[in-house]
C-alpha cells in the first residue's frame, strides 16, 4: 500500500514537471496568440479611437468594419480588398503544386548516386539562405528591361537554343514564349523550396533498401518502381509539405502590411483588424481545404 | 549434340550482349539526362550571386558599359565601402551585433523548444493532446494576423495588471526595446518557433524508452534526466534547429522592423536603406562622398548588391559549416517514417 501510493506521487510529480516544461509555451499561448486573437477579433467589431488621457476608446458597431473593407476601403495601391484577396489565392494556388512538385524532383534529383554529389547538395539547400525575404527583395535589380531578377534564365530569350528552335524548327512563339516564361521564373521556385526539398531528400533516404530490391526482383520498370514504391512512401511527408508550403506563402503574403497601413498610417484599427480576421480565416480554409484533398490520397495509397 | 548446344550458347550470348547494351546505354542516356539537369539546376542558384561580382566590383563609371560582361575593366572597390558606409553605421560592430542577436535568440529559441517539445513527447501528462494541438494552431495561423493587436498590447504593456506596481501609468511601451523579441523567444513565439517545437517533439518520440528506465534507475530525478540523458542525445536535432533559427533570426525582417524598428540590426537596415525613395539620396551620397562624377540607377544596384553579399557573408559561413550534417540530422529528426 505504502509503496503504491510512493509510485503514483512519483509519476504525478513526473507530470508536474512536464507541466512546468510546457509552462512558458502555455504562458506565451495566452499572452501571445490568445489574448491578441480576442482583442483582434473585438477591435473589429468597434471603431477604435484615441482617448482624451492617451487610451483606447471603443464604439461597438457590429460588422461595419468588415462591410467597409469590401465596399468602400482600398489598399495601398489602389486595388480593391476582394482584387486582393483573389489575387494572393490565385497566386498560391498557382505556386502551391508547383513549389511541391519542384521540391520533390530536386530531392529526386540529389537523392542519385554521382561523383560530386556532395557539392550539388551544397548548393541545391542554398536557397533556404538565398529565399529570406530580404535577400530576395535586395537581388532584385531596380532598373533594366526587365526590371525584375537577373536569374540568367533570360538568356534564354537570345540565345541559341531559342533561336534554333525557332528558325529552324519552326516552333511558333506562340507556344515558345509561356514556356520561357516559366522558365524565367524558375530561381522564384528554388528560392521557395529549399525546406521543402531538405525534407523530401531525408524522406527519399529513408526509404528502405529493400524495397527498391523486391521491386527489382519482381521486375518492375524504373517507372513503375517510383510510383509503386517512392510516391507512396513520401504521402505522410508530403502531407507536411504542403501544409508548410501553403504557411510559408501566407507568410509572404503583402496583407499584413496593408492590416499594418490601416491601423497605424490611417488611425483606422478597427478595419486592420477586421482585414487580419478575414485573412486568418481564408488560411484556415484554404489549409482546411487541402487538408480534406490530402488524407484522401494519402489513405488511397496507403492501401 | 555438343555443338548444336555451343550454338545455343552464342545465341543466348549474343542476345544478352544486345540486353546488356541496352541497358547500359540506356543507364547512359539517363545519367546523362540527369547530369544535365542536375548542371542546369546548380548554375540556375549560383548564377544570381556570380553575377554579382563584376557588377560589384566594377568602378561606378564602367557600370553600363556593354564591353563589361563578367571582368570589369577596372578593379574597384567603391561599391563596397559605399556599401558598408550606408549599412553599417558603426562599422563592422553592426554586423557583430547582429550575428550575436541572432546567435542569443538562437540559444534562447533552442533551449526552450526543446523542453516543450521534450515534454510534449515523452510526459504523459494531462491535457497533452490540447497542447500539442495548441502548438499545431500557433504553426498554422500566421502571425502577421495577430500582428496588429500584439503591437498594441505591446504599446500597452500590462501583464495581468501588474505594471502598476512599478510604474505611474500602469502600463509600459515595450516597442522598440528589444525585450520583446527576448520574450517572445522565451515564451515560444520567436521566428517560426512552433514549428521547432514540432520537430523536437517528433525527435524526442523516437529516442528508446530504455534509456529513460535507465538514468531513472541510476536514480536520476526528471531535471538530470532531461539534461544529462535527453539533450545530449538530442545534438542532431538541436544542430538542425539551431541552423535554421540562426538564419530565420538573421534574416528575419518582421519581429525587428515591426517590434524594435530603431535597432540596428542588419536586415532591417539593409531593407530600410535601399528602397526606390532613397535612390536619389544614395545616389547623392556616392557621387560626393567617392567624387563620382556621374551616378546611375545601375551604381544603386551595384551598391545595393554588395550589401547583401556583405549580409550573406555570416549566413554562408554557417551554411558551409552546418550543410553536411543538415541531411543527416533531418534523417534522424523523426520527421520522416
Amino acid at each position: 500500500m505504502e509503496k503504491s501510493r510512493k509510485k503514483l506521487s512519483f509519476r504525478t510529480m513526473w507530470k508536474i514537471h512536464g507541466i512546468i516544461f510546457v509552462s512558458p509555451f502555455l504562458i506565451g499561448f495566452i499572452a501571445f496568440f490568445l489574448v491578441p486573437l480576442a482583442n483582434t477579433v473585438f477591435y473589429s467589431l468597434n471603431t477604435v479611437g484615441v482617448g482624451d488621457q492617451g487610451g483606447m476608446t471603443f464604439e461597438w458597431n457590429g460588422i461595419q468594419n468588415y462591410l467597409d473593407l469590401f465596399r468602400t476601403e482600398v489598399t495601398t495601391s489602389n486595388t480593391t480588398m476582394v482584387r486582393l484577396f483573389t489575387e494572393e489565392n490565385t497566386t498560391m494556388l498557382i505556386s502551391l503544386p508547383l513549389i511541391v512538385v519542384f521540391s520533390l524532383f530536386m530531392a529526386l534529383l540529389a537523392n542519385r548516386k554521382f561523383k560530386g554529389r556532395a557539392v550539388v547538395r551544397l548548393l541545391f539547400f542554398l536557397p533556404i539562405i538565398l529565399g529570406i525575404d530580404v535577400v530576395i527583395n535586395m537581388l532584385t535589380i531596380t532598373v533594366g528591361a526587365s526590371g525584375g531578377l537577373d536569374t540568367g534564365s533570360n538568356l534564354l530569350a537570345g540565345s541559341y537554343v531559342t533561336i534554333f528552335l525557332v528558325r529552324t524548327l519552326n516552333v511558333p512563339m506562340r507556344v515558345l514564349y509561356p514556356i520561357m516564361t516559366y522558365v524565367e521564373n524558375i530561381f522564384d521556385l528554388i528560392s521557395q523550396a529549399g525546406v521543402q526539398t531538405l525534407v523530401y531528400l531525408t524522406a527519399l533516404q529513408s526509404i528502405s533498401p529493400s524495397l527498391y530490391e523486391v521491386a527489382k526482383m519482381e521486375g518492375a520498370t524504373a517507372y513503375e518502381t517510383f510510383w509503386k514504391v517512392t510516391i507512396p512512401s513520401i504521402m505522410n511527408i508530403t502531407f507536411f509539405v504542403v501544409i508548410y508550403t501553403i504557411v510559408d506563402l501566407f507568410l509572404k503574403s503583402s496583407i499584413a502590411t496593408e492590416a499594418y497601413s490601416f491601423a497605424f498610417k490611417q488611425g483606422k484599427i478597427g478595419t486592420g483588424s477586421a482585414l487580419s480576421v478575414v485573412y486568418m480565416l481564408n488560411v484556415i480554409l484554404v489549409l482546411a481545404i487541402a487538408a480534406l484533398l490530402l488524407r484522401k490520397v494519402v489513405k488511397k495509397n496507403e492501401k | 549434340m555438343k555443338n548444336k548446344r555451343k550454338q545455343k550458347y552464342s545465341e543466348v550470348d549474343a542476345s544478352l550482349a544486345i540486353y546488356l547494351f541496352q541497358k547500359k546505354s540506356k543507364k547512359t542516356m539517363v545519367n546523362f539526362f540527369s547530369l544535365v539537369l542536375i548542371l542546369g539546376l546548380c548554375f540556375t542558384i549560383v548564377y544570381p550571386i556570380l553575377s554579382l561580382v563584376p557588377v560589384i566590383f566594377s568602378s561606378i563609371e564602367d557600370l553600363g558599359n556593354p564591353n563589361v560582361i563578367w571582368i570589369p575593366e577596372e578593379f574597384s572597390t567603391v561599391s563596397f565601402k559605399a556599401a558598408v558606409r550606408l549599412v553599417m553605421p558603426q562599422g563592422i560592430m553592426t554586423m557583430v551585433w547582429s550575428v550575436l542577436y541572432a546567435v542569443g535568440i538562437m540559444i534562447l529559441q533552442v533551449f526552450f523548444s526543446a523542453m516543450v517539445g521534450y515534454s510534449l513527447a515523452r510526459v504523459k501528462f494531462w491535457g497533452r493532446g490540447i497542447v500539442f494541438g495548441m502548438v499545431i494552431l500557433v504553426f498554422l495561423i500566421p502571425r502577421q494576423s495577430l500582428l496588429l493587436a500584439q503591437y498594441i498590447d505591446f504599446v500597452h504593456f500590462n501583464p495581468l495588471g501588474i505594471m502598476k506596481l512599478f510604474t505611474a501609468a500602469g502600463e509600459v511601451n515595450l516597442i522598440n526595446n528589444p525585450v520583446v523579441l527576448v520574450m517572445l523567444a522565451i515564451f515560444g513565439f520567436g521566428v517560426n518557433q512552433s514549428l521547432f517545437i514540432f520537430l523536437f517533439s517528433q525527435f524526442f518520440k523516437n529516442i528508446p524508452k530504455e534509456l529513460e528506465e535507465a538514468s531513472l534507475i541510476d536514480g536520476c530525478g526528471f531535471y538530470r534526466t532531461y539534461f544529462k540523458i535527453m539533450l545530449p542525445n538530442a545534438v542532431p536535432i538541436i544542430s538542425t534547429v539551431g541552423i535554421l533559427s540562426f538564419v530565420w533570426n538573421y534574416g528575419d525582417t518582421y519581429y525587428t522592423n515591426y517590434f524594435n524598428p530603431d535597432g540596428s540590426y542588419l536586415s532591417t537596415l539593409l531593407s530600410s536603406t535601399f528602397v526606390t525613395a532613397n535612390k536619389e539620396y544614395i545616389l547623392r551620397a556616392l557621387t560626393t562622398w567617392y567624387e563620382v562624377p556621374v551616378a546611375t540607377d545601375l551604381a544603386f544596384d551595384a551598391v545595393k548588391q554588395a550589401a547583401v553579399l556583405i549580409f550573406l557573408v555570416p549566413l554562408l559561413i554557417v551554411y558551409l559549416i552546418g550543410q553536411r550534417k543538415l541531411v543527416e540530422n533531418m534523417e534522424n529528426s523523426g520527421l520522416v517514417g
